[in-house]
């Protein structure tokens, strides 16, 4: 049997009696791709929010391998091993890409175990080995404030391959992109498969159908079905509470 | 690597320019020069934390002030006036003019608080404390304001209200601190036997040495990964957040570090200009401190060193013109505002884009002999 990457075991929030998440359990295979579906106010985001540690939960836990990181600051959920790319893309305007590769690509957080200069061949390599990965070799020196809203995606995406995240946690991952930008991303996105566990919220069903393996659809903060694209399609009740009576388009 | 090699060459030529400085210069120019280079460690500091960490000091005169006090405090008591009171132990004058009839003069107990002056009788004592305390004062003012996560214009605010009433505290101490007065009359600084009188040329060098040395060490300490890091966290700090990094951690090192800087700024322009006053703590110097910075320019450290210096020798040089000392403000004003809308990284990042530009075109220029090279080789196979 393949190892659980991710387990979340009844997480749930309340904001002010609120639960935006209420009583989630599931279970993401190493290397797996997992898309998270649902309506507006379904829970995605919030749930992404509850296992980077941008949000506290009041109830449940989250389990990146064996490690129990509930609730910890976000910065040791990083370090642990999660990594998450904003629906805005957010990536450091002043540096160049590389400069914003090399940032990520710091082993050791501390402030003291970083006052030495440059950094190890392999780190260079590695940043390179991105640089191609997410066709940024050409913008290199670049400052990334000139970067095309694609770009700044991709940027982003590849900071958190250069982490070396375990679990990569995607929001939107191509929210305002032209369909050859969606195209590259989903390109981007499969190459990272097996090598990374990916949970991804989309919302184009051409992209998903591009990159998905399992779908976990979401609705009023519970879980509402699992399964492959095909046997989500074809989901009675997600036809009914997300996907209207005309199906998936 | 051209932009290195440059780089490198301005910081030597500055560096030169500072050292040879007493060539041409008479005594008094001498001393003036040497606050200015003070004032230079000043930008240096506003550099670091705005600039670099995006922490916009506006109470960057506390720790200047902290310092300058701490090494007051000791050159006080050195001064001869302190031994003239009527004690065989040193005690500042205006301690006796404050003094409640029939106090006993001596530091142990001539008033309640008189006592705290007593390790000061060590000068190294005041030297150690005036770094010590104002970089413990930000570490702990750091911690708080970055662990809470307040940034921006409200950093600002908090530094700004916190000088103000250290500035406060300090006029209200009059037994302790002489008040608005502040503490003059003091003693040279002493290395050994050897006594910095602020006019001589060694003292000069005391100054110039420390700046270049710090100079050299702040680009060098942007220059690491931490540095990187910094900047990153400039830009977004979520996005650090969630790459691992302990943000309030690198932002309180190098508030720290800029508070270290401005403290050790402020002893040394105790030692050329021979006083302390909680005129160091006002308002209108922190913020001309961060006017200095903005026209050099505040990602550099170099360039906010320059801006402090030029605008303070202009600023001398205008002002014994008569007609020019109030109009003098204005046009400062004036840059401030040009500077702001036209060259937001000011003086220096003017220069490096010009540095960029000719680079750029050299290096274009190299392109186009290799690419007529591969024409001719081409040329060659048909």
């Amino acid at each position: 049997m393949a190892t659980a990457a991710l387990t979340i075991d009844g997480l749930a929030v309340s904001f002010d009696g609120f639960k935006a998440v209420n009583g989630v359990s599931m279970i993401v295979e190493e290397g797996e791709l997992r898309v998270l579906l649902g309506a507006n106010g379904a829970g995605k985001t919030t749930l992404m929010d509850l296992i980077s540690g941008k949000t506290r939960s009041t109830e449940g836990h989250v389990h990146l391998y064996n490690a129990d990181i509930t609730n910890f600051e976000e910065h040791r959920i990083a370090r642990a091993g999660v990594g998450r790319k904003f629906q805005i893309p957010s990536v450091f305007k002043d540096l160049t890409v590389r400069g914003n590769l090399e940032v990520a690509s710091c082993r050791n957080p501390g402030v003291l175990a970083n006052l030495g200069f440059g950094f190890s061949s392999a780190a260079r390599e590695r940043v390179r080995e991105v640089l191609e990965l997410i066709g940024l070799s050409e913008q290199a020196d670049t400052t990334a404030a000139n970067l095309s809203h694609g770009q700044t995606q991709w940027l982003e995406l590849g900071m958190l391959v250069v982490q070396n995240a375990k679990l990569l946690l995607l929001d939107e991952p191509t929210a305002g992109m032209t369909q050859a930008e969606t195209h590259k991303t989903a390109e981007i996105i499969n190459g990272l498969k097996g090598r990374h566990t990916l949970l991804v919220v989309e919302h184009d069903m051409a992209f998903v159908r591009e990159i998905a393996e399992r779908i976990t659809v979401m609705h009023l903060g519970q879980v509402l079905a699992e399964g492959s694209v095909a046997e989500i399609e074809t989901n009675p009740k997600v036809r009914e509470a997300y996907l209207g009576s005309r199906g998936i388009s | 690597m051209t932009r290195r090699r440059v780089d490198i060459a301005v910081y030597a030529a500055f560096i030169l320019a500072i050292m040879l400085a007493p060539l041409f210069l008479e005594p008094f120019w001498l001393n003036r020069i040497a606050k200015y280079l003070v004032f230079g460690m000043l930008g240096i500091a506003v550099a670091m934390s705005w600039g670099y960490a995006g922490i916009l000091n506006l109470g960057q005169g506390l720790f200047f002030g902290l310092g300058a006090y701490m090494l007051a405090m000791s050159l006080k008591l050195a001064s001869p006036t302190s031994l003239q009171q009527g004690s065989d132990k040193p005690v500042p004058d205006f301690m006796l003019w404050n003094a409640e009839p029939g106090a006993k003069t001596d530091l142990c107990c001539i008033n309640k608080a008189s006592f705290l002056w007593i390790p000061f009788e060590h000068q190294w004592f005041g030297l150690l404390m005036g770094i010590v305390l104002p970089v413990a004062v930000a570490t702990v003012l750091g911690l708080i304001m970055f662990r809470k996560r307040i940034s921006g214009v409200f950093v600002s605010i908090i530094t700004l209200a916190l000088v103000l009433l250290v500035r406060l505290l300090v006029i209200d101490a009059q037994p302790l601190t002489n008040g608005f007065n502040g503490l003059t009359d003091l003693g040279w600084f002493k290395i050994g036997d050897f006594e910095f009188d602020p006019y001589i040329v060694p003292t000069y060098y005391l100054v110039a040495g420390t700046l270049a040395v710090i100079l050299v060490a702040a680009r060098l300490l942007v220059d690491t990964r931490a540095g990187l890091i910094l900047q990153a966290i400039r830009d977004d700090q979520n996005r650090a957040r969630y790459l691992g990094f302990d943000v309030p951690a690198y932002q309180t090192f190098f508030f720290a570090v800029s508070a270290g800087i401005a403290s050790l700024a402020g002893m040394l322009y105790v030692i050329v200009a021979e006083f302390a006053s909680p005129t160091f703590m006002d308002l209108s110097f922190s913020i001309t401190m961060v006017v200095w910075a903005a026209v050099g320019g505040r990602a550099s450290v170099l360039g906010a060193c320059i801006g402090a210096i030029v605008i303070n020798t202009l600023s001398a040089k205008v002002s014994e013109t008569e007609t020019f000392v109030e109009a003098w403000k204005v046009v400062i004003g004036l840059i401030f505002v040009l500077v702001v809308l036209y060259l937001p990284y000011g003086i220096a990042g003017l220069a490096h884009d010009l540095i960029d530009r000719i680079t750029r075109r050299n290096r274009a220029h190299g392109a186009t002999v290799r690419v007529d090279g591969a024409d001719s080789v081409q040329a060659a196979a048909e």
